[in-house]
């Protein structure tokens, strides 16, 4: 595994919010890493700090201090961003969320297109990848299709698509499978652990649910801000061992 | 990928409900301006059309068009007497409204020709002729919708139409009919029968009661038709105007005519700045604070609908933002928005106004100038609308979508 590229690594990352009375300490000193091809799911509580980190390697929000970096890319040092953090979204990172955020008023194809397009990309070659992606996740007769008419599995197969088509370092994903069903639910982190293996994205997950860990390869568990436990996922019964 | 047009297309009915909304606005701003031309052109093309060099009126009074004017009709030969006029000819007219056999209204302006001096030589026509005789023939505007050759009774005459003009209007709107003197005082005295009885009556009793009574000679011209007595006709005249000979300078008859006391004189250019000065000021006044008002409504309107549009997509320009789209992607989505929605807003209101004005009761005049400085107007109304949902839009913050 040491083997591998680093797809993040965060040193001293912390954040606070508030001061004096108000001050609350939501990231405390973090460091961090995830590599290539590595599917990480991140346990804890609300308000233990889970989507201060997202939001820091989201390259949303600037930390305190630290450094961040991202794809072999420096985009944070000593707390600030460093370079084109709208370009480092375009290229390096990919989002997946609870719901599918998908933009309702472009069609799937659109949404997924729209990533590459954003970069540059030109729109006949976007557009052959964005439909082969789709096909890949098993939605490709739905790309003409809005959101709207997308069941709720299918809206969120297309959002992977769209976290996935740029072939990012980086898919930060917050409880993907939360409002899904358990079958759906490891369809959905089947995909991540598959577009991590293939794409070479590293894949961090934000979840509360138990349900699919044995799909992961590390499980990381943060409360009051601090990374407390780092654990080897369950193998599923049978599996292959990986 | 344009965002905007794929935004528009998610919700069309919308957008063009909006856009035909916003159009008909533009209409309305559209015919404020052009009933504006109207009013101005209208208002000089009656005085154009006779083309006196000198327009000789009642003293003090700034008739025979902004204001109520008399004058002897005597004074046209008075001002043939001047060296350097080689024409005057007077002028009268009145308004008229009656109605015609099958119902239509017919409301026009009565211009009385100095018959044989004037015979509408210089009114430009589209059809027919100037007038060929002193009585019972008339030149109308094509307005008024009376064909050439039609025949319509007034008071008790009938008058053949055989001249038609176009854009002929007096400064209220009217058409403007032209007949020779004569006839247009004519229809103007008209009487029934029993009120000429009565007036002669009453007139017989006042003079019976006054010393002249003891006079029976002049008993007897109280009894005679009104026109026969030498000291009641003729009728007064609106206005005498003047044409100078070739060669002779305008500036010097006007000098001259002005010593008379009894009388004031102005040029033709004169003229029109009365005519415009009093009669169109204060609708251009008018027409212009309510133009003013519907660009202020177009652009509040606009600035809503932009704003709303934006709100109803903050979650997705935060998505948008998420994914590392540029400021100028989200900002030029919402721009073009706006341009799309007054281009289409404008092109309806030329389109509208292109069939509608042409039913206006009063005539809508305009010009290429005004449909350039109108797009000018739609390209600021939609920058400045786009300019409230542009704030609104950087204002979405990335954190929201996270935030679910």
């Amino acid at each position: 595994m040491s083997e591998r590229s680093k797809a993040v690594v965060a040193r001293k990352v912390s954040k606070h919010y508030g001061e004096g009375n108000t001050y609350v300490r939501a990231l405390g000193e973090t460091d961090f890493e995830l590599l290539s091809g590595e599917v990480i799911a991140l346990l804890g509580p609300s308000g233990s700090g889970k989507s201060t980190l997202l939001t820091i390697l989201g390259l949303i929000n600037e930390p305190d201090g630290g450094d961040l970096e991202i794809g072999g890319q420096v985009v944070i040092r000593d707390g600030e961003f460093v370079g084109n953090t709208n370009r480092v979204r375009r290229r390096e990172l990919g989002f997946v969320f609870q719901r599918s955020n998908l933009i309702p008023f472009l069609t799937a194809e659109e949404n997924v297109r729209l990533v590459l397009e954003l970069d540059g990309v030109g729109q006949r070659i976007a557009r052959q990848r964005s439909r082969e992606m789709l096909e890949t996740l098993g939605v490709g007769d739905r790309g003409a299709h809005y959101p709207v008419e997308l069941s709720g599995g299918q809206q969120q197969r297309v959002a992977i698509a769209r976290a996935l088509i740029h072939e990012p370092a980086l898919v930060l994903a917050d409880e993907p499978t939360a409002s899904l069903d358990k079958e759906r639910g490891r369809q959905v982190m089947e995909l991540f652990r598959s577009a991590a293996r293939e794409r070479g994205a590293g894949v961090l997950v934000v979840t509360h649910d138990h349900r699919s860990l044995d799909l992961v390869d590390r499980t990381l568990e943060i409360e009051d801000g601090f990374l407390i436990a780092e654990g080897i996922a369950q193998k599923p019964q049978g599996g292959s061992g990986e | 990928m344009n965002l905007a047009l794929r935004d528009i297309r998610h919700d069309l009915s919308r957008f063009t409900l909006t856009a035909v909304g916003l159009g008909l606005l533009l209409t309305v701003v559209l015919a404020m301006t052009g009933i504006y031309n109207g009013i101005i052109v209208d208002a000089t093309a009656l005085p154009a059309s006779l083309q006196a060099d000198l327009w000789v009126v009642q003293r003090d009074t700034r008739g025979p068009f902004a204001e109520l004017s008399r004058l002897p009709a005597d004074l046209e030969d008075r001002a043939l007497a001047v060296p350097g006029v080689a024409r005057a000819r007077s002028y009268v007219a009145h308004t008229i409204q009656r109605e015609l056999p099958d119902g239509r209204p017919l409301r026009f302006t009565a211009v009385g020709l100095a018959w044989p001096v004037d015979k509408g030589e210089s009114i430009p026509l589209i059809e027919g002729r100037p007038l060929d005789q002193a009585h019972y023939e008339v030149i109308v505007d094509e307005s008024l919708g009376l064909q050439l050759g039609e025949r319509i009774r007034l008071a008790r005459d009938m008058y053949t139409v055989v001249g038609v003009t176009k854009g002929i209007l007096a400064s209220a709107g009217d058409a403007v009919a032209f007949f020779t003197r004569a006839d247009a005082q004519s229809i103007q005295y008209d009487q029934s029968s029993e009120a000429i009885r009565l007036d002669r009556e009453a007139r017989t009793q006042r003079i019976r009661e006054s010393w002249l009574g003891n006079d029976p000679e002049f008993v007897r011209f109280a009894e005679t038709a009104t026109g026969l007595i030498p000291a009641i006709a003729p009728a007064p005249v609106s206005a005498v105007m003047i044409n100078v000979a070739p060669g002779a300078s305008i500036e010097m008859v006007k000098q001259r005519l002005a010593t008379w006391k009894d009388i004031s004189v102005y040029s033709q250019e004169d003229q029109n700045e009365l005519i415009l000065g009093g009669i169109v000021e204060k609708t251009r006044k008018q027409i212009g604070l309510f133009r003013a008002l519907l660009v202020v409504i177009s652009t509040i309107l606009m600035s809503l609908i932009i704003y709303t549009m934006t709100v109803d997509k903050l979650h997705s320009i935060a998505l948008l933002k998420l994914l590392g789209a540029k400021q100028t992607v989200i900002l030029g989505m919402i721009l073009q928005e706006a341009l799309l929605l007054g281009a289409i807003a404008y092109t309806i209101a030329i389109v509208v106004g292109r069939y509608a004005f042409e039913r206006f009761p009063r005539r809508v005049i305009l010009e290429n100038e005004h449909l350039i400085m109108l797009a000018l107007l739609v390209l600021a109304i939609s920058s400045i609308a786009s300019a409230i949902g542009m704030k609104k839009a950087l204002a979405a913050d990335p954190n929201e979508v996270l935030a679910g």
